[in-house]
This record gives structure tokens, sequence and C-alpha cells, in this order.
């Protein structure tokens, strides 16, 4: 039938697969086609459809977050899609969505989830407040997202964990946090946050336990070796010589013997060139990042040494704590934690491993006096909840799995029943 | 804010106080020293010192000096040499066998005093002038000081010495009941050897137990987990019976007795178990029997052997093996306190009662 024989009530009818609106005003009418519309003029009545849909990057493998084994999509940066994404994981009428604008010229949209009934409404509200507390022009990303919205700005520490993972998205749903999603950013923000969460790593999860528990450690491990290895090279070289092992003392003072700054100069010029060489890394394309790599890590490092410019010894503490800080999985607290770096070799360089010991109190009472989203951030060390360590310091069976973790305080903590006590 | 930038600018100026700096290469870390009472009643000190420079062919050096304490040797020390003189990493004290007749107190009292002199630190006497032993040149070392080191912690791993650290010594100085002991090493040539176990009485070197008797002494004295020892058995059809007996564990109780007259009696209880690796007698080991009779010779070998030696320490007065420690928990403290044990202890009865048990004897069937 042609369109001409379509009588004015029928054309609602026929166009039912996209919103469609009677418009009277030209200028609606103009705006409409501005934004992507379809405007149909038929008998006198002008029909607005909306059949925008702009181009998007398809779902690809996250850069930052990768994983072994498990799913490999990714967010991108159209906000329907990473709702389908979730909503795929979690075909509940439970989950909800709080929608949100922020910006006051960019007006983007930002939405809230969380499972009712799981989620702590408290930490909910909160989130919510605090979305619709932000008064600015506008926010570009999730991460930018997630400054605005973090109790303490100011800390180096990352308080709220941010995701472009969907899997890890639904478990943070699933175990009670809140989701904050914003349009045109593949960031997805989770709350509350602890901070022995960014030390987690999907695989943990897709791997077997045992495997899981030996990479959590190994990752603890890395945290202490690259908060403290430079830092006690340079103490223990300056002022505790005492400490160095018989076997180790020959090869240390000769290698230092060549060496004519103190300890600390030399451990920071090391320091501050494998930050330039990451840094450059991270810039360039990946083909000539490559190249970086080899100029700069072998080129430069073996000739520093054969220079004189620093002792082999410190060549291997220093890659050693840059690659046990690329351990960890989430880039932010990794970044994070190389900074506090320098600030402990300073100290060790200083005062020795009373400066170190004073560093790592001032880190670890910062830490604990950090909230995310008001709950506490050291949970469950401070404070102490044994019950969570299963899934936080190791990786248990999921049999043993049964609680949501503490921090949420969730409504329902049950995540499985307990088959033993049955 | 301005706190922090007082704090920042608290720290530049702090940094400036770096006179306790210790740089590692800067530093002459001693690493053993040697202590040898003089005729005129000074001091030797000798100090080994390793060299660090990568291009130099020497692997230490030696500084000495002569005076009346060892903390102002060091400043001798500090003279002639460009480093400053640390004794932080300091492993092992040689003290000269005249020194060690002389007493030790006032020097092991000075080497606990400085704080970065560890506990771990050890003490041995050498038969004969300590300084000559650490300043000799062994062709297969190229380091005396740490060749020694490595020889007793040896040694001492299998205990057949026994483990003398600051620590070890100072605590059985000071406790009432027991005396010290050091391991004694001497110069044999072209090696460094173990020459047995100094004996002390309070701070005084007294006796010598030879190296050969040295796991009996730790059988009487510790609970071994580790050792080996040749029991030479005598003759048998013209044959020297050897006995070696490996992979020892043991078990040691002392029960003490009260006899009348402030008498008392003590038995070494010892329970050894290990393995015959060598054995150059008739019998046939696999019979039980006669596995039997050679457990019971071996333990009437060794009380034999540790029962002679125990006479000599009475003899001489010294109570290395701390029965006197066992006496004192048996006696209320007015008691103990009116006891002379060093009059008392070598009227002291002592007996030994050795079991063995043979585990097994060997890969050979």
């Amino acid at each position: 039938m042609p369109f001409t024989d379509v009588r004015p009530h029928e054309v609602k009818e026929l166009l039912r697969q996209a919103p469609v609106v009677l418009v009277t005003d030209a200028k609606k009418v103009i705006e409409g086609i501005v934004n992507g519309g379809v405007a149909i003029f038929h008998d006198g009545s002008t029909y607005l459809l909306d059949l925008y849909s702009p181009e998007s990057r398809s779902v690809q493998q996250s850069e930052t977050e990768t994983v072994i084994t498990g799913p490999h999509d990714s967010f991108v940066e159209s906000l329907t899609t990473n709702l389908s994404l979730i909503r795929r994981r979690i075909k509940s009428s439970h989950l909800k969505i709080i929608p949100c604008s922020v910006g006051e010229i960019s007006k983007s949209k930002v939405y809230i989830l969380y499972i009712q009934n799981i989620a702590n409404p408290e930490h909910v509200e909160e989130m919510r407040k605090r979305v619709q507390r932000i008064e600015t022009d506008g926010i570009l990303d999730g991460s930018i997202l997630t400054q605005y919205l973090e109790d303490s700005p100011n800390s180096v520490f990352p308080q709220f964990m941010i995701t472009e993972r969907p899997d890890v998205a639904a478990s943070k749903l699933m175990s009670g946090r809140v989701l904050t999603i914003m349009e045109n950013s593949p960031i997805v923000v989770s709350a509350p946050a602890a901070f022995f969460e960014f030390f987690a790593s999907p695989d943990d999860y897709y791997q077997r336990w045992a495997l899981g528990t030996a990479l959590r450690m190994l990752r603890f491990m890395a945290l202490l070796i690259t908060v403290t290895f430079t830092a006690m090279y340079v103490s223990v070289t300056t002022f505790h010589y005492e400490m160095v092992p018989e076997a180790l003392l020959r090869t240390l003072a000769e290698s230092r013997s060549r060496v004519p700054f103190p300890p600390v100069y030399e451990a920071l010029l090391l320091e501050t060139m494998i930050e330039l060489l990451r840094e450059a890394g991270a810039r360039l394309p990946t083909k000539i990042g490559q190249t970086i790599g080899i100029v700069g890590g072998i080129v430069i490092g073996q000739a520093a040494v054969q220079a004189g410019l620093t002792s082999n010894i410190l060549i291997i503490a220093v890659a050693t704590s840059a690659i046990a800080s690329f351990v960890i999985p989430s880039y932010m607290m990794s970044a994070s934690i190389r900074l506090i770096r320098f600030g402990l070799i300073i100290l060790a360089g200083t005062w020795g491993n009373m400066g170190l010991v004073m560093g790592i109190a001032l880190i670890i009472i910062h830490l604990s006096g950090l909230t995310s989203l008001k709950a506490s951030y050291m949970i469950p060390l401070a404070p102490m909840k044994p019950s969570d360590w299963k899934d936080v310091f190791i990786r248990a069976p999921f049999s043993m799995l049964t609680k949501r973790p503490t921090q949420v305080k969730t409504p329902n903590s049950t995540r499985q029943t307990d088959k033993k006590q049955e | 804010m301005r706190r922090m930038l007082a704090i920042v600018v608290v720290i530049c100026l702090l940094a400036g106080c770096e006179s306790d700096e210790r740089i590692l290469e800067q530093m002459a870390l001693v690493q053993t020293s040697a202590y040898d009472l003089l005729e005129n009643n000074k001091i030797r000190v000798l100090s080994s010192i390793p060299v660090i420079e990568p291009d130099s062919d020497v692997q230490r050096q030696l500084l000495t000096a002569e005076n009346d304490s060892i903390k102002e040797a060091r400043l001798i020390f500090s003279r002639e040499t460009d480093l400053t003189v640390v004794s932080g990493q300091m492993r092992n004290t040689l003290f000269g066998i005249s020194i060690a007749k002389a007493g030790l107190a006032r020097y092991i009292d000075t080497l606990l005093r400085d704080p970065s002199i560890a506990l771990g630190v050890k003490v041995t006497v050498v038969n004969g002038g300590a300084g000559e032993l650490l300043s000799k040149n062994y062709k297969s070392h190229l380091d005396t000081g740490r060749y020694i080191d490595h020889l007793l912690e040896k040694e001492a791993s299998v205990n057949s010495i026994p483990k003398a650290t600051l620590y070890e010594f100072s605590r059985d100085y000071n406790d009432d009941g027991v005396d010290p002991v050091a391991p004694m090493v001497k110069d044999a040539g072209e090696k460094a050897t173990i020459d047995g176990i100094a004996l002390f009485n309070k701070d005084r070197y007294v006796m010598r137990i030879p190296a050969r008797n040295g796991l009996i002494f730790a059988l009487m004295k510790n609970n071994l987990k580790q050792g080996e020892i040749a029991l030479n058995m005598g003759e048998v059809e013209g044959r020297k019976l050897v006995v070696m007996f490996s992979s020892l564990l043991s078990k040691r109780k002392v029960k003490v007795h009260h006899l009348e007259g402030e008498r008392f009696s003590a038995d070494i209880h010892v329970n050894v178990r290990g393995s015959i690796l060598e054995y150059t007698g008739q019998e046939d080991l696999t019979d039980t029997d006669q596995r039997k009779k050679l457990e019971e010779d071996i333990a009437a070998h060794v009380t034999a052997r540790a029962e002679k030696m125990i006479q000599d320490m009475q003899r001489n007065k010294v109570d290395s093996l701390g029965i006197g420690q066992y006496v004192r928990n048996s006696l209320s403290y007015k008691r103990w306190k009116a006891t002379e044990w060093k009059d008392v202890y070598p009227r002291v009865k002592i007996n030994c009662r050795v079991k063995v048990k043979i585990k097994d004897y060997g890969k050979y069937i």
C-alpha cells in the first residue's frame, strides 16, 4: 500500500518500531533534524522519528585489564551498549537504575546502578547525593567523575574502584556495591571499595582456587617489594652496613665503590629513569614503545653501570620493584604506589630504617583513616573482619565463599547456602 | 599548606646532619679480630678487614695495634686507613691462649657493650697466638678470617664443637652452676684445624677436650639432632675395630640425687639413635642379637670415654656440662647460696647411663 493512502490515525501504528511524536512547531522539527532525527510530513501533519544511532567503537578487548581466561569484552563509549553488557549478565528485575546528569554545559547522562535488596540503600542514597551535588561545566570521563565523588580527593590512593570490564562490574553489583556509569566513557565506577580489592584480578576466579590463592599472595609480595626494595637498598647502604649478609657484602660494596653519589641520589636517578621510560612507552605507539624498552632498559642500564653512575645491584632492585608494581592489577593503584615509593626512598636516605619505618607507618595511618563511600577502606584489617580474609588475602574455593563482603553492610549477606550447615 | 612547607624545609635542613651516615663502601668492616696478651701485659689486637677495591689482588688487609684496651686499638687503626673502622660486620673473635688463661671477662664485657657488635659473634680460643693464626695466609683460602669462621660454623652444625657466641659465652659465664666453653682452633701448617673444646673455669681457660672427644662432650651436654663419631673400639683378632656411628639423634636427661652430708650424685642419661656407616668388625649386623651386642659395646665404650672426660673436668673444677644447674634446681635458694658449688663439684658422683640404638646399618645388605 503506498504511503499516500495511509490515513493519519494509522501513521503511529505503522511506525511502532521507533519513538515517534507528532510535532506542530517548526522550530522543534528543525531541532529534531539537527539531532539526527527523521521528520515525516504527511497529510498536513509532521512526525518526528528518533532514528539516531551514532557510530561507536565496537566492543573490544580491554587494554588495561587483561585476563588470560574468561570473557574478553569490555565497555565502550556508548552508554546503551554498556548497559546491555551489564544487563546481559544480570537478568534480574532487581537491577535498578537511577538516571542523573552532571555538567551544566555537557549535560552528560550518569546512571547509578544497583541491585535492590543486595546493595545497601544508604550507599545508593549517598552516591545519588554526591552525583547530584557536582556542580561543574562538564565531566568527560568516568575516571574524572570518580575524583569528584571520592571521600578524600587529595589522597594519592584511589578510593573507588574503576573498571572497564563488564564481568567485574557485574560481580561488583552482585557483591552489593553501587555502580556509577557515565555516557561517552568506558570507565565504570564501583563503590564502596577496599584497599585490598585493588589487588584482586578476575583471573583469580577464572583459574582454580589454589592458583588464584598463589596469585593473590604473589601480588601482596609484589606490593611489599615495590614499596620497600629500593628504599631498603638505600637505607642499608647508607646507614645499616650491619644488615648486609656476609655473602652479599663484597659484591654489594664492590658495585657501590665506583659510584660517585650517595645511595639516595643514585636510587632517585635510576627510579626517575625508569619512570621516564614507562611514561615514554605509554605515550608512544606500541611499535616504537618496544624500541624504547630495549634502548632504555638494556642500553642505558648496562651503560650506566659501566660508566659508574649506578651499581648493578641497584639496577636489579629498581627493575624488580618496577616489575613488581606492574603486577598490581589496578593501574590507578599501581601508579599511586609507585609515587609514594619516591617519598620512602628520600626518607630512607635521610633517616635510614627509622625513616623507612616512619614512612610506612604514615602510609598505614593514612590508609586506615580513609573511607570509601563512608565505609572503612582498610577493611578487613581495620576493622578486623577475619571472615572476609578468605576472599581477600587468599581466594578460597567457591564452596567457602558463602557471604558477601562485610564492607557493604548488605541487607542480604548470603551469597549461597552453606552446604555444611544444612 | 604552610605546615607542609615547614615540614619539607625541616627535612631538607635535617639532611645536613649526615655525620651518622655510614655509607657501605666507605667503611672498613672488621671481619675477625684476634687478641693476644703480650709479656708486658699489653694487648695486641689484630683485625682482618676485607678489601673491596674491585681491581685489587688482595682480599683482605690486616691492621694491628699494641696497647691497653680493645677499643683504643680501633682509634689506632683509624689512623692507618682512609676508611671508617666499624665492627658491625664482625663474625669471629679469636683469643690467644695467653689471654684466655688470664681471663676473658673484661674483653667479653667490652665487646658486649658496643651496640654495633652482634650477640652472634663467635668466641674462639686459639691454641697458640691468635694474631699469628689470623695473619697467616693459607694457600687455598684467600681470607683466613672467613675461612676460620666458616670452618667453625660448619663444625658447630654437626655438633663436633659447641656453638660459642658472645651470647652463649656471657650467659654461661654469668649463670650459676655452669661454666662457659669455646671451640679451639690451631694452625696446622697448610691448614687451620679444630683442636678441640676449650673449657673455662669462670672466665679462665683451664683445660682442653681433644677434638676426637668433641661429640662425646656434645652428647653429655645437649640433645643432638645431628652428628657423627668414629669409635675406635680396640682390636678383634688382630684387626682394628672401628665403628662409624652417624646421623645421630640423642636425648639427654640429668637426674640429681641427694646423698647425706651435702653430697650429691648425678646421673646423665643419654639415649642415642643412629646408623652405622662403617663397621670393620666380624659380626653380622643383620642378626638382631649381634646388633644388640654391638649396641651394648658402643654404649659401654661411650660411657667409659665420657666418664673419663668428666673426671678430668672434676679434677680441674670446671662444670662445663652444667651439672650445677640441675643441683641448683633441686635445692632451695637458701641452700644453694650456702653451697660453695666449686668446692662441692669435684666430689659429686657423676654416672653416665648411655643407651644406644642402631636405626640402620647402611644401604649394604
